[in-house]
This record gives structure tokens, C-alpha cells and sequence, in this order.
């Protein structure tokens, strides 16, 4: 495929690239200054962001979201357990983040990501505090049966705004889940109701059918990066590594601040940046609560 | 033999990526290479360092799998057959003093992981532009009620019977992999070999063409 005016669009192309490479920051520069980015969004505007629910047949619920080639799989398994006994009447929720080595060039088989544990810890603590799930509505028998419900977030490509993906997936994962239907047994075990059982009704019925949890109010965030005066929403990788002052507001669905985080950097950002953030962030928080909606309602079509 | 699904190009960071899918079975493979090796110490001065790391969600079994500490020898197992198999067929005399990394996740598994691993491998290599003699493909095959049985699943490989996974290089005609467990009398050897070349060659064909629609793909975009 040679065109005539290759030669000279390749030799300016190498140079493009070359220069993106040795001066990243005044490359990036260049392109602020035209109030645009360099994959050409304007500055405040987020990547396209889809949801998938159930990819995972064989889990309770799971999510699969991709905010621009930022690509999250979250699986929720169910799982009986005795509940302790300060809260007999509460389930459990247990959290994990993984980053695995296909993710991203950067990660090595064998260690860990720098940024796993720090996502993980945030997300877990943002679930949690954001009253979204109800622990008691995962409880079975109160002091005998609960359930342990297992969130595994998996990073298959990690292009950027990880914080923002994975709670989005965390959260259309728990939207999605359905908690089986199940009986006690003779033994005083419980078991998984098949549709025969259900038909002979000889055990008893803890849990009449398949239902789904009950969120309250649903937290989701925007990841914003801080450059010299300019305000940037949803960076990629190759904008978070150049720029090192993040910001991550997290809100929940009735317009309240559930987290603020702004881990140091070079840039000391006035309130007025910060107030900036939190706006963006709401009208992102409408964005996703659509496209959240959307994405259950096309399921319960099915 | 299952219904099998392919996509090239699902993680964008890195250099070749697939995911395959043979009935349930769900895989995804990324190659990051060749590229700059990372332990000095390994690097070898005539070929290219070939790493394989093969995981599995904990998600992806009936049951949440725990990762046993120190290490899952299923894993670590499947990690040297998968980065075998592919570093025969990669000509790894053209990259000297480089490291290719595969790596491969198993996102849901229902039997034939390790030959949906390989398949994956082949087309992440594919996508990835590395130099390679043949694709390699692979297929499971059992043996059950005197019949041979293509690309088991989880409910069949638990019935019991041998299960023989095959790799082999579709237009040369040679065997990289064999494995095989439980019992099997020699003369149904024949058959099963048999069997199984048939099927990788059915997963190399459809392997083609979705490379060729790929290349297609990547033409129209450049605006040939």
C-alpha cells in the first residue's frame, strides 16, 4: 500500500511519535493548549463506557464493563456460612481486586500491581460505607445461616481511570445478582432448591425464590487529573503516568459526597478545583446511572 | 466438538490478544513481546526467552476456588505444557536477547481448558505479528462406552474415562502435544488420534478465517 506522499507523511509521523515519547508533558501541553486531548476528547468529557451483565454464567451475578479500553469483570458468588455472633442477622461481603499480568505491560507475573491493594482498600471501604447493601438482607436463618457473598473484580486491560471502572462493575455486578432459592434440609442444612424440590415442598422453604438484593444508594465516581490550571476528566494510562495530581470523587445516586481522595501531587489544588471535580462528577453520576438502567432493564427483557 | 467462538484484539495494552471460547469454556490470552528482557541473568544471546503464566479466576470453577498457598501446581503445570507447546513453534532464532510473555486467564472453565488456553495462544500470537512456523491447535478427547468422545466437558471428564488433550501443527502434520491420563487399551489409540487430528484441524480452519477477517478488517481501516 504505497501512496506518493508516503514517505514524507512517515517521516513526519515518526517525529509525531518520537516526540510523544521523549517529551510527554510538552506534548500533552501542545494539546491542551487547543482545549483538546490527544485521543481528541474535549477535556471534560469521558470515555464511552458500556456495562454487559451476565458474561459469567456459572456465578450468582456479574458485570463486565469497559470505560473506553479500561475493561473490569466482576463475579459474585453466594456462598452458605454461620454468621457470627455479634450480627447474627447479617451476611458478609467480601471484596477482591485482581490486576493479573495480562492487564498491562507494566504488571510481572509474581508481583503484585503497585495499584492493586490501593484499589482494592478503596473500594472496599467505598462499598461499605455508601449503606448501598443491606447485610441483613443476606441473612438466611438469623445466628444459623447467612450468605457470603464473594465480589472478584478481574482487570483484563488497564488503560486508566481503574478506580472508576471497578466500582462501576462492582456495582452493576451487585445489581445484577439474583440469591438463589434454597431449603433446609432434615440435617438442618441448607441446600440449593431445584425446581422438583419445589414442586414436592417436603423441606422448608427458606427462601421462596430467586430474588435480588435491594440497593439503597448506589455510589459511582470520576477520576479527575490536576494540570497546572487545567481540570481533565477520565485520564488514560499514558495521561495518569505523564500527570501525577489525581482526584477521585465518589457520589452516590441522591447527589451526596461519599468519598474525596486526592493522594498529594504536585498540584495544590484551590477549593474552587475541587468544587470544579464535584460537579463533573455529578453530571457523570447521572451518565452512569442511565447507562446502569438501561443495561438491567435490557436484562429483564430477556 | 463444541461450538467455538473467537475475537481477536480484546486487550488493547497488549501487543496480541485473543479470547476463545469452546462451549462454556471461556479463555483470554494476551502476548506482551518481544520485548526487553527483565532478568538480565536469563537472557539468552541466539533465541528469545518464551515466559507462560496461566491462571484461573476464582469465579470461573462450580465452586470458588481458593488459591492454595504457595503456589497452585495445576497452574504451574499448565504454565510449562502451554509455554512447550509454543515455543516449538515460534521461531524464536529470529529474536534473540527478547522475552515474549503469554499469558493466559481462564475466565469460566468447563472442561478443555488447557486446549482452549492453547488455541488462544495461537491467535494472540497471530495477532501479536510474531513469526511462527504453523499454528498450533488443540483438542481433547475422551473415551467413553467404547466410544471416543471429542472435547470433553467438566460432567464427562468426571465420568471417569481417559482423557488424551493433542496439539499438533495442522499443515505440517506434527504432534507438539500429548497428554493423557487414566487407562487406555493401544488398539483405540489409533482412533482416538485419529479423532482428535480431525478436530484440531476443524479448530485450525476456523482459527484461518478468523484471522483472514481480521486482515480484512485491519485493510479497510487503513484504507487500502
Amino acid at each position: 500500500m504505497s501512496v506518493p506522499n508516503a514517505t514524507e507523511d512517515l517521516s513526519s509521523e515518526v517525529e509525531v511519535d518520537a516526540f510523544r515519547r521523549l517529551f510527554p508533558v510538552r506534548y500533552f501541553e501542545r494539546h491542551l493548549s487547543e482545549s483538546i486531548r490527544p485521543d481528541g476528547r474535549p477535556l471534560k468529557e469521558a470515555r464511552d463506557t458500556s456495562i454487559f451483565l451476565g458474561s459469567v454464567a456459572s456465578a450468582n451475578g456479574s458485570a463486565l464493563v469497559k470505560i473506553g479500553s479500561t475493561t473490569m469483570l466482576t463475579a459474585i458468588k453466594l456462598e452458605v456460612m454461620t454468621p457470627s455472633l455479634e450480627t447474627p442477622d447479617e451476611g458478609c461481603l467480601a471484596i477482591d481486586f485482581h490486576m493479573p499480568a495480562i492487564c498491562s505491560p507494566i504488571v510481572r507475573p509474581g508481583r503484585p500491581a503497585e495499584a492493586e491493594p490501593v484499589v482494592s482498600k478503596q473500594l472496599s471501604d467505598t462499598i461499605s460505607s455508601s449503606g448501598m447493601i443491606d447485610l441483613k438482607e443476606l441473612s438466611l436463618v438469623s445466628g444459623k445461616a447467612a450468605w457470603m457473598a464473594y465480589l472478584d473484580i478481574y482487570c483484563l486491560d488497564a488503560d486508566g481511570a481503574l478506580f472508576d471502572t471497578a466500582l462501576l462493575s462492582a456495582v452493576a455486578a451487585l445489581s445484577h445478582v439474583k440469591i438463589p432459592a434454597v431449603a433446609m434440609n432434615d440435617d438442618g442444612k441448607i441446600v440449593l432448591m431445584s425446581d422438583e424440590d419445589g414442586k414436592k415442598q417436603a423441606n422448608e422453604q427458606v427462601n421462596k425464590e430467586k430474588r435480588k438484593l435491594t440497593l439503597k444508594s448506589i455510589p459511582l465516581s470520576l477520576t479527575c487529573i490536576l494540570h497546572k490550571s487545567y481540570i481533565l476528566a477520565d485520564p488514560t494510562a499514558e495521561e495518569e503516568s505523564i500527570i501525577e495530581t489525581h482526584v477521585t470523587i465518589v457520589l452516590d445516586t441522591h447527589g451526596q459526597l461519599v468519598s474525596l481522595y486526592k493522594p498529594g501531587g504536585p498540584v495544590l489544588a484551590y477549593t474552587s478545583a475541587i468544587q470544579d471535580c464535584v460537579a463533573l462528577t455529578r453530571q457523570r453520576v447521572k451518565e452512569l446511572k442511565s447507562f446502569l438502567d438501561e443495561a438491567n432493564s435490557a436484562m429483564e427483557v430477556e | 466438538m463444541r461450538q467455538i467462538r473467537a475475537e481477536i484484539g480484546a486487550v488493547s495494552k497488549a501487543d496480541g490478544s485473543a479470547i476463545f471460547e469452546m462451549g462454556n469454556t471461556k479463555v483470554i490470552a494476551a502476548v506482551y513481546g518481544p520485548r526487553e528482557v527483565q532478568n538480565r541473568s536469563q537472557q539468552m544471546s541466539d533465541q528469545t526467552l518464551v515466559r507462560c503464566e496461566y491462571s484461573m479466576a476464582n469465579f470461573s470453577t462450580g465452586d470458588r476456588m481458593r488459591k492454595p498457598k504457595g503456589g497452585d501446581r495445576r497452574s504451574t503445570e499448565i504454565s510449562l505444557v502451554i509455554r512447550q507447546t509454543v515455543e516449538a513453534c515460534i521461531l524464536t532464532h529470529l529474536m534473540p536477547r527478547s522475552q515474549i510473555d503469554i499469558y493466559v486467564q481462564v475466565l469460566q472453565a468447563d472442561g478443555g481448558t488447557r486446549s482452549a488456553c492453547i488455541n488462544a495462544a495461537t491467535l494472540a500470537f497471530a495477532d501479536a505479528g510474531i513469526p511462527m512456523r504453523d499454528l498450533v491447535t488443540s483438542c481433547s478427547v475422551g473415551y467413553l462406552h467404547s466410544t471416543p468422545l471429542l472435547d470433553l466437558n467438566y460432567v464427562e471428564h468426571s465420568a471417569g474415562g481417559p482423557d488424551v488433550t493433542v496439539g499438533i501443527l495442522p499443515k505440517l502434520d506434527k504432534v507438539t502435544l500429548l497428554q493423557m491420563d487414566s487407562k487406555l487399551p493401544i488398539d483405540i489409540l489409533e482412533n482416538v488420534m485419529q479423532l482428535s487430528t480431525e478436530g484440531c484441524k476443524a479448530i485450525a480452519n476456523y482459527i484461518r478465517e478468523i484471522l483472514l477477517e481480521n486482515a480484512k478488517q485491519l485493510e479497510y481501516r487503513r484504507g487500502v
